[in-house]
């Protein structure tokens, strides 16, 4: 017994001492700006540009994550093919991927020349664009919201689709009338979770649309771009924004209960 | 177990103590190959451990206007050891010029489009990018040249990524992804040497030549080795390392 209370008693102390650093390091970011700073940088024309660049950019990415999410966490989940676990070993990689390395793949590929050209025939310009915000955000997060979905759909009972397509529903049917509405919560989850991820992707903009000053300046490159001007305002403000996106992001991600 | 734990507390104690380097300097991120080699050698010379953090100009010099602890401070720009010292954060007596800094412009391997000094970067659809004028050294003094020499309005709209860091500026030019950019002549050494990269000069009329500077600073903690370690990079043994980088030494 006497063991096992050493036990227990380190494993609440260490998640107790993280949760209070963690605490006091957020915390630190609300106590240190002055509000009124805060109000004034939230509506200079640098931060209303990085917002709207950032909402927009974020909700197109999540849209499309969410286009491919689901397809692949329902193959993931349901199908046997060839080169499965193959496929999913390199979807998920990015997950484990750093940022920046992700961005200079990102820009190898869709900065060659072949590549590039291809691209720009169908009107799409990856490299130093709005475009490229949105390809950078996409292939961030697209890993973590095909992983919520693959377990939202491996827990519900597969015995509900088979009672479906016995009584007469095509395999779409099925998915869209079935499946999709016992993931909802799933979906739910995965697709704040992506656009937090989308919001906060900060590396691959970086690297594939540059991080230009009031061109590709997302939040996360402002308060960079802030730091570096020594702005530490600006910076802390766009901090303030961002953990407030999380906050939310995390907040409905605990409420739909789901399990990575 | 109860003996296991203590243990581990005590090596996590010792550890923290023991932890933590005897001299600790901010320099640009343009300067960290010959940094690197300066600060292993001045560490086995003098027995001491030498931590370096590397960041744009912009980003360090924000880091010693917020207090963080720093012994030395060697910026891409003299301007930020000027500015320290009027904060009084640096020695004046400390102050050193080190190397030149060259600004030059670098184009991709074969020069695609022909660039031939600065007045090419005003000619329509050319690919430029510079860093931020706001972040790091080689984006402020970039901006300063063209507009001094009235060529702002047009490399303006060429401009195709004003880049935070001036890494990136290099991976752009070495994968073809902007015709030319503005950034210093030892940046471009090791690229090319590979053969990624070449340069054409900036014209001497337009061109701003600048030094790199070291000084110590005020709160340190060890204000002797700082200095030993703030002379020895300016010495002439330090110079050979310099040189040996692409970085050419102040003849004064």
């Amino acid at each position: 017994m006497q063991r096992l209370n050493y036990f227990r008693l380190t494993c609440i102390f260490l998640a107790q001492f993280v949760t209070v650093l963690l605490v006091l390091a957020i915390g630190s970011l609300l106590i240190v700006p002055e509000f009124k700073d805060v109000w004034q940088n939230l509506w200079s024309e640098e931060m209303q540009y990085s917002l709207k660049l950032s909402m927009v950019t974020g909700l197109i990415s999540t849209g499309i994550v969410m286009v491919f999410a689901l397809p692949i966490g329902y193959a993931l989940s349901r199908f046997e093919f060839f080169g499965k676990g193959f496929t999913k070993t390199i979807i998920d990689l990015p997950v484990a991927f750093p940022e920046l390395v992700l961005g200079l793949c990102l820009l190898l590929l869709f900065g060659n020349a072949f590549v590039k050209t291809l691209l720009e025939s169908i009107g799409l310009n990856f490299v130093f664009t709005k475009q490229g915000v949105v390809a950078a955000q996409v292939f961030t997060s697209l890993p973590y919201a095909s992983r919520i979905m693959k377990s939202t759909f491996d827990y519900i009972n597969p015995r509900l689709e088979f009672v479906s397509r016995s009584l007469g529903y095509s395999m779409l049917e099925t998915f869209i009338r079935v499946s999709l509405p016992l993931a909802k919560n799933g979906i739910l989850a995965s697709t704040v979770i992506s656009f937090a991820r989308c919001i906060g992707t900060f590396g691959t903009v970086l690297i594939l649309a540059g991080g230009s000053y009031m061109k590709t300046e997302v939040l996360p490159v402002t308060l960079y771009l802030n730091i570096s001007y020594g702005n530490m305002g600006m910076a802390l403000t766009s901090g303030i924004v961002l953990m407030a996106v999380s906050f939310i992001a995390i907040y409905i991600f605990e409420k739909a209960e789901v399990s990575l | 177990m109860k003996q296991l734990i203590l243990t581990t507390l005590i090596l996590l104690l010792m550890g923290s103590n023991t932890y933590g380097a005897d001299l600790l300097i901010f320099s640009g991120a343009g300067l960290i190959k010959p940094m690197e080699e300066l600060r292993i050698n001045f560490e086995q010379q003098h027995q001491v451990t030498v931590d370096a953090h590397y960041g744009s100009s912009g980003e360090i010099f924000s880091m010693v206007a917020a207090g963080q602890p720093c012994d030395v401070l060697i910026p891409g720009a003299e301007k930020y050891t000027q500015d320290a010292l009027k904060n009084g954060w640096v020695m004046k007596e400390t102050i050193r010029k080190l190397t030149l800094h060259v600004p030059v412009i670098a184009v991709p391997k074969g020069n695609p489009a022909g660039v031939t000094g600065l007045e090419s970067l005003t000619r329509p659809g050319i690919k430029v990018a510079i860093g931020d004028p706001n972040a790091p050294a080689i984006g402020r003094v970039a901006k300063k040249m063209l507009t001094r020499a009235n060529m702002w309005e047009g490399v303006a709209p060429n401009i195709q990524v004003m880049a935070p860091t001036v890494n990136q500026l290099l991976i752009y030019v070495a994968l073809k992804q902007v015709d030319a950019a503005i950034i210093w002549a030892d940046l471009t050494a090791w690229a090319k040497d590979k053969g990624k990269v070449e340069t054409v000069a900036i014209e001497n009329r337009f061109n701003m030549i600048k030094t790199i500077p070291t000084a110590v600073c005020v709160n340190g903690k060890n204000p002797d080795t700082a200095r030993a370690f703030n002379a020895y990079i300016a010495s002439p043994q330090g110079m050979t390392i310099w040189q040996k980088w692409g970085f050419e030494p102040c003849s004064d």
